[in-house]
């Protein structure tokens, strides 16, 4: 796919940004990102190269806005749809329960 | 299927490679000129744009591996063998890219034909 992830001799990016002892994980969640994709992985729910499809799928300008896991969480999220684990609507129905009792806050 | 701890290791441990045990004859030898076919699918594909059309040697040759084109449009392993190419990067990106620079990338069977 001739998408926005192929990128290779792009220019206009800026340069790369390195960090110093930079961590594993910026964020708890993002370590919870992963493991989510690996079980999906594991569980034989759907293989390794449909998930980077699934990546790279992601609409252009969300593409380039998200960060790194938050890329793998759609990627996860567009699987577990497509296969018949988790549909959007399951998701989207628990995000708005977890809302509502964290008092609204996102 | 329960996940845990041990579950976990065994995963990180026991899968991540696409070698394939099969027989599968090579297009390719060490050393053969090639050119990355011009494609433009739609699905998955680990070819870039920026080598395609693009003149390279077969450095090495990994053995046969599963095809990830073919996996992740759920078309099975089409097992085929898996090279390290290298590219010369004036080849790649013209006269502005310096002699000595190069790049090694790895193509499958399908990616490659012969160089005119």
């Amino acid at each position: 796919m001739n998408g926005i992830h192929d990128m290779g001799g792009v220019h206009g990016y800026g340069p790369i940004d390195r960090e110093e002892d930079e961590p594993v994980f910026h964020h708890a969640w993002e370590g919870k990102a992963l493991a989510l994709a690996r079980v999906g992985l594991a569980g034989g729910h759907f293989d390794l190269d449909e998930f980077r499809h699934a990546m790279e799928r992601i609409a252009p300008v969300q593409y380039l806005s998200i960060s790194y896991y938050e890329r793998w969480l759609e990627g996860t999220l567009m699987m577990l749809d497509a296969k018949g684990v988790v549909s959007a609507e399951e998701f989207q129905t628990r995000l708005d329960e977890l809302s509502k009792s964290s008092g609204g806050g996102a | 299927m329960k996940i845990t701890r041990d579950v976990v290791l065994g995963l990180y441990k026991n899968t991540g490679t696409a070698r394939v045990d099969a027989d599968v004859a090579a297009s390719f030898k060490v050393g053969d000129i090639i050119q990355a076919r011009i494609i433009n699918p739609t699905g998955h594909t680990r070819l870039p744009r920026y080598v395609r059309g693009k003149q390279g040697r077969i450095a090495t040759d990994h053995g046969v591996f599963k095809f990830a084109d073919s996996l992740a449009r759920g078309g099975g392993n089409q097992p085929q063998h898996l090279y390290s190419v290298r590219f010369d990067a004036r080849e790649l990106w013209g006269g502005d890219a310096k002699p000595q620079d190069c790049l090694y990338i790895d193509l499958w069977d399908d990616y490659l034909e012969r160089a005119e």
